[in-house]
């Protein structure tokens, strides 16, 4: 039983990563007004590019840094449409989704001629038996509380803000506020990148169609759960990677205990856990009225 | 008092002109000297706001200079004029409402210099001290009353110690007593060497407050004068380019009663009580009044009317017939119409005249089936725009009509339906004057014909000049319904402060 | 009505540059995988009818919620959901009529559901659409490998019943599917319903301005929830189409149904939300599925290029300077 509760434990301690750093990237860009739909897609394609990345190169640090830089590439996309172009930014989250499903599975193909996974490429590293801890979760950490001094304690954190609650006013007071929610949104998509990375070269070990199977907006929840704090997505990440090691764990425990079943077909009904679990709980605890005032409304200067 | 100031700025030959063509201003000189109070009189759309804005930095000139403190300027925006002393509070507030007081103050002055959290309280405290009054720092600026924020503005404006202040309309908010309270202030900076720029259109304000005038006229300076010199009949003619016509309302014969409010309670947004048991009757062929400063629960009272909002106690009788608990498109049929206080909520500016004109009277445009007949929407727009002097056409999307064109497809959209009660906030604010002055003598016309008008305003001229009967309103109550005969601009600027006398 | 034309083929032929650019960028010859995908995606009208369908549908239940405001991402699930349930039904029953119009039912319970989350609780309609998207998928995955395979053919569902499919017309040479003229008499309807009707003209104003919606006496929230039930039955039925006029049964991987919901945000969009140019828009989208599934084969192009394609070009039609271009002055 304990060592039930163990693996599930640093299970779900990995597969927070990816949650954490995507919702905390995305807590700094919503805070500053800019909504980014487009998570699902910058995850899919970083995972993507660091696989690829990490096979030429046999690094996975260099995979990590990969990632990082398809972030950052996604976030200025995101970030010219949504605040210099000011365009729809759900719809251009939208469509960035499939953009970069399409170009990652384009890429999967091209390179290694398959249609489902990468070959399995070298991952960092674990420490600390029997609870396995990447040396990526205490940074995660650190980068969420970093995140959350600044915003809630610096002026620097107050005039982003400002930027989400009132960009007229903010501008008023001297605040870039293009700039700044471009930034905003760079900085978000680059964490997304290093998560997406993370799933690749810090977990599964490969490449697959389904990598990201909308990770991405379990950590947009996870945004709106938090009360748009980082230091609450913490929480918010460590509960839904338990439901996704769960999902992965329940079909594999009930066929030990009946080996006749299909295990296959067994385990998509579980998959359902997690999502579940977002819908339910967003439904009961979500709060009208605590996200920024100005959140995804272009911002037009006169 | 002869000293003789030193020029602080000037503006030569500042010529604005939009990329759609629109000429704002041409070839306008203005100065302003330390230690004065400096009105900027003209009506709406004169072009006031606009030079203000280019000598803050906000919009860049099209030609021209500024010269500011000896030096010639190219400000890049409003954080580079801040940097060198000028400051402006502007009529809807700068101020990120759903943070603290302090937290505004520690925004806007971190964007000078670095400055921690407890110079920046020291300041505003140091502020508070010179001026006389205190706002709570920790309360969130959106809980505050509009009067209370005002100050706030001021105070964060003088925490970086400007040499020049502009006021944008600053009294539009305020009742008569604050408005006072708010001429000591200026006159306290004044004392200190600051130098004034005071935005208004209301000749009286520029008579009690300012030291010299400097009038615009569709874009164009007119003069600037020492105000004593001039008085407010002659500044009325430099304004307007003729006498101001004020409506001519005839002795009125009130009918029976058409409607009945008793003891209304209605909740606000955020569920405060913002209208506490207000009564009163109307009758036939009578405009009733509602005077009172933006934010002393008429919205709310309007939209009850509506049957926008929910009424919590009390009843809404229309010619006996009990409303209260009638959606606002049941009582749009029973002859009830609204014109709110903003364009953007009366009118879907993305849609065209005639999509417009049907919004409030679906069902009657409406054949079998729920299908809408066309045609008949074109007519009903053809009608308006032809009664009601519109420049554009039935398909003209409506956003791109000018302000006063909109105004008038709204007010005419809900006269033209002949309704028993017309309720109407606000309806000239914004407009120039000849615009006003149509609005103005249709709703007496209306009022003719033995209709009847609930008249919300703050503005004191034109609830006198409309109104047979006027009620106050003030935090939520009706303090006095008196007729307009018994009632002078003194008495009703008390009682929209508060004060019982 | 000639405005929406216009204006939908200026889109459709930035997007061919859009295209265009793309594959010369990422090594393609472009001249050839263009020919091809056209030549193919036009040389067999009636398969290009059959591909049409689907996404005439779930463009429709992307575009009437977005007239209103509400984005409705959940096509894909509620394209499922129909195409499950009318499966089951016309299983069951063999009456393609009921069939079609459980299909609908189903697709609507479901978007009402999300709606109804959206209105009473605030949830952003996104990312509870994606949820429920992500349950039914795996739900439908379990399903059919669990309960209803076909013993024979085991790697796809039991098949609709003879007498419930959807047949075709024949019109001198042409062959047309039953389920094309089914999709565009819908979308006729949709487009009397959102401009000649007294609810159509709610919900815009509702979409455009909801304060001044008030002001008239329409209600928001029912606006909301009635756009997003038509949507969701909007693509409930294009499942049930797609299932009961050409696949006939749902493969164990779901190949034939993945996608069609976000294909058919494309469609909505490139179709500027109107009813009529939809119709236009998801017959060139499908030519270029079409013709690049012929370009898989022939140039070795996977059909993922039609994703990053349509991806793209959301991208680009979210930015309304460039929508603007394409909108013609009246």
């Amino acid at each position: 039983m304990i060592e039930d509760l163990l693996s599930l434990t640093s299970q779900a301690l990995v597969a927070m990563i990816p949650l954490l750093l995507a919702s905390v990237g995305e807590i700094v860009t919503e805070r500053s007004g800019v909504v980014n739909i487009g998570l699902e897609g910058i995850l899919i394609l970083s995972a993507f590019v660091s696989s690829l990345v990490t096979f030429s190169t046999n690094d996975p640090y260099l995979g990590l840094l990969a990632g990082a830089l398809s972030g950052l590439s996604a976030g200025l996309l995101h970030g010219f449409i949504s605040v210099y172009l000011r365009g729809d930014q759900i719809i251009a989250g939208v469509g960035f989704n499939t953009f970069a499903y399409g170009i990652s599975i384009l890429g999967l193909i091209n390179t290694w001629g398959h249609h489902g996974a990468s070959p399995m490429v070298s991952k960092i590293p674990f420490f600390g038996a029997p609870l396995y801890i990447s040396p990526l979760l205490p940074i995660a950490l650190i980068i969420a509380i970093i995140c959350w001094f600044w915003l809630f304690r610096t002026s620097s954190g107050l005039r982003l803000r400002a930027c989400g609650e009132d960009p007229r006013a903010a501008e008023a007071m001297g605040v870039n506020v293009l700039r700044t929610r471009f930034l905003a949104t760079l900085l978000g998509a680059t964490l997304t990148g290093i998560g997406g990375a993370y799933i690749v070269v810090g977990w599964i070990g490969q490449f697959t169609r389904h990598i990201s199977a909308g990770r991405g907006f379990i950590a947009l929840a996870i945004v709106a759960l938090s009360g748009w704090n980082p230091a609450l997505s913490i929480a918010g990440s460590f509960i839904f990677g338990f439901f996704d090691a769960i999902s992965l764990y329940l079909p594999v425990k009930i066929q030990l205990i009946n080996p006749g079943l299909n295990l296959t077909s067994l385990s998509y009904i579980f998959r359902i856990i997690p999502y579940l679990g977002v819908l339910i709980i967003v439904s009961s605890l979500f709060r009208r009225g605590r996200a920024p005032r100005d959140l995804g409304r272009p911002y037009i200067k006169e | 008092m002869e000293v003789l100031s030193l020029k602080l700025v000037e503006m030569r030959g500042i010529t604005k002109v939009y990329p759609d063509g629109v000429v704002a201003l041409r070839g306008v000189d203005f100065e302003a000297s330390e230690g004065e109070i400096h009105g900027l009189l003209g009506e709406n759309g004169a072009g006031k706001t606009t030079l203000m804005r280019i000598l803050y930095g906000e919009i860049k000139q099209t030609s021209g200079e500024i010269i500011f403190s000896g030096r010639a300027v190219s400000f890049k925006g409003p954080w580079d004029s801040m940097r060198s002393g000028i400051s402006m509070v502007y009529q809807r507030f700068s101020l990120v409402p759903t943070m603290s007081v302090l937290e505004n103050f520690y925004l806007y002055l971190s964007s000078f210099q670095r400055v921690g959290i407890e110079e920046v309280k020291r300041r505003a405290e140091d502020v508070m001290e010179r001026l006389k009054f205190r706002v709570p720092l920790e309360a969130n600026v959106e809980d505050l009353p509009v009067g209370v924020q005002q100050r706030v503005e001021i105070i964060k404006v003088l925490l970086s110690r400007p040499k020049l202040i502009i006021f944008d309309e600053p009294t539009s908010v305020l009742t008569p007593i604050e408005s006072r309270e708010l001429f000591r202030i200026l006159k306290e900076l004044r004392e200190e060497g600051i130098a004034i720029i005071f935005i208004t259109h209301k000749l009286r304000e520029v008579k009690e407050i300012t030291d010299r005038v400097t009038i615009l006229r569709k874009g164009e300076r007119v003069g600037t004068y020492e105000t004593p010199s001039v008085s407010e009949e002659e500044l009325a003619i430099m304004m307007v380019g003729r006498g101001i016509v004020p409506a001519k309302r005839s002795v009125s014969s009130p009918g029976g009663e058409v409607m009945r409010v008793e003891d209304l309670w209605v909740r606000d947004d955020r569920g405060l009580h913002a209208v506490k048991g207000v009564s009163f009757e109307l009758h036939e062929g009578e405009i009733f009044g509602i005077a009172g400063v933006q934010g002393n629960g008429q919205l709310e009272l309007a939209e009850a009317l509506a049957g926008m909002r929910r009424v919590e106690r009390g009843r809404i009788l229309l010619d006996g017939r009990d409303i209260t608990d009638l959606p606002a498109e049941a009582r749009y049929r029973e002859g009830l119409a609204y014109i709110p206080d903003s364009r953007a909520v009366g009118l879907v500016l993305e849609m065209n005249l005639m999509e417009n004109s049907i919004l409030t009277s679906l069902r009657s445009f409406l054949g079998r089936g729920g299908r809408i007949i066309w045609p008949r929407a074109s007519g009903r727009a053809g009608e308006i725009i032809e009664r009601f002097n519109i420049v554009g056409s039935v398909r003209s999307q409506v956003k791109y009509l000018s302000g006063g064109n909109q105004q008038r497809l709204l007010v005419g959209r809900e006269i033209i339906k002949a309704p028993k009660v017309l309720i109407v906030s606000e309806p000239t604010q914004g407009l120039d004057v000849a615009a006003t002055e149509f609005i103005r003598s249709t709703l007496l016309k209306f009022r003719e014909e033995g209709r009847s008008i609930i008249l919300i305003s703050s503005d004191l001229d034109e609830i006198f000049e409309l109104c047979d009967r006027i009620a106050v309103i003030y935090e939520g109550k009706f303090v006095g319904i008196e007729r307009s005969e018994n009632l002078t601009l003194e008495r009703l600027g008390l009682l929209m402060g508060g004060v019982n006398a | 009505m000639r405005r929406i034309i216009l204006e939908v083929s200026l889109s459709i032929i930035m997007s061919f540059f859009i295209g265009y650019i793309m594959l010369i960028l990422m090594g393609y010859d472009a001249n050839i995988v263009f020919s091809i995908v056209i030549r193919e995606g036009l040389s067999n009208p009636t398969y290009l009818m059959i591909r049409s369908t689907p996404l005439i549908l779930t463009a429709l239940a992307f575009s009437i919620p977005s007239l209103v405001g509400v984005f409705n991402i959940g096509g894909e699930g509620q394209f499922y959901l129909g195409a499950l349930a009318s499966l089951l039904i016309a299983y069951v029953t063999g009456n393609p009529l009921l069939s079609m119009l459980i299909g609908m039912a189903a697709g609507g319970l479901l978007s009402a559901l999300i709606a109804l989350i959206k209105v009473k609780r605030g949830v952003n309609e996104v990312v509870t659409s994606i949820m429920f998207n992500w349950m039914i998928y795996f739900s439908l995955l379990y399903l059919i490998s669990t309960y209803l395979f076909d013993p024979l053919m085991p790697y796809q569902s039991v098949s609709v019943p003879k007498a419930a499919r959807i047949d075709y017309l024949r019109i001198q040479s042409l062959s047309i599917p039953i389920i094309f003229p089914i999709a565009v008499l819908t979308s006729l309807a949709m487009y009397f319903l959102i401009y000649h009707s007294a609810l159509g003209y709610r919900m815009r104003v509702v979409g455009i301005s909801p304060r001044t919606a008030r002001y008239a006496g329409f209600n928001p929230e029912s606006s909301i929830i009635v756009s997003m039930i038509i949507g969701g039955a909007m693509s409930g039925l294009g499942g049930s189409l797609l299932i009961l006029g050409h696949t006939h049964a749902i493969d164990s991987t779901m190949s034939g149904l993945y996608g069609m919901g976000f294909a058919g945000i494309g469609a909505g969009l490139l179709g500027r939300n109107n009813p009529i140019g939809i119709i236009l828009s998801s017959i060139f989208l499908s030519m270029l599925l079409i013709g690049g599934e012929a370009a898989e084969l022939r140039a070795r192009v996977p059909t993922e290029l039609a994703d990053a394609l349509i991806g793209m070009i959301v991208i680009v039609l979210s930015v309304p300077y460039l929508v603007r271009i394409l909108r013609v002055r009246r």
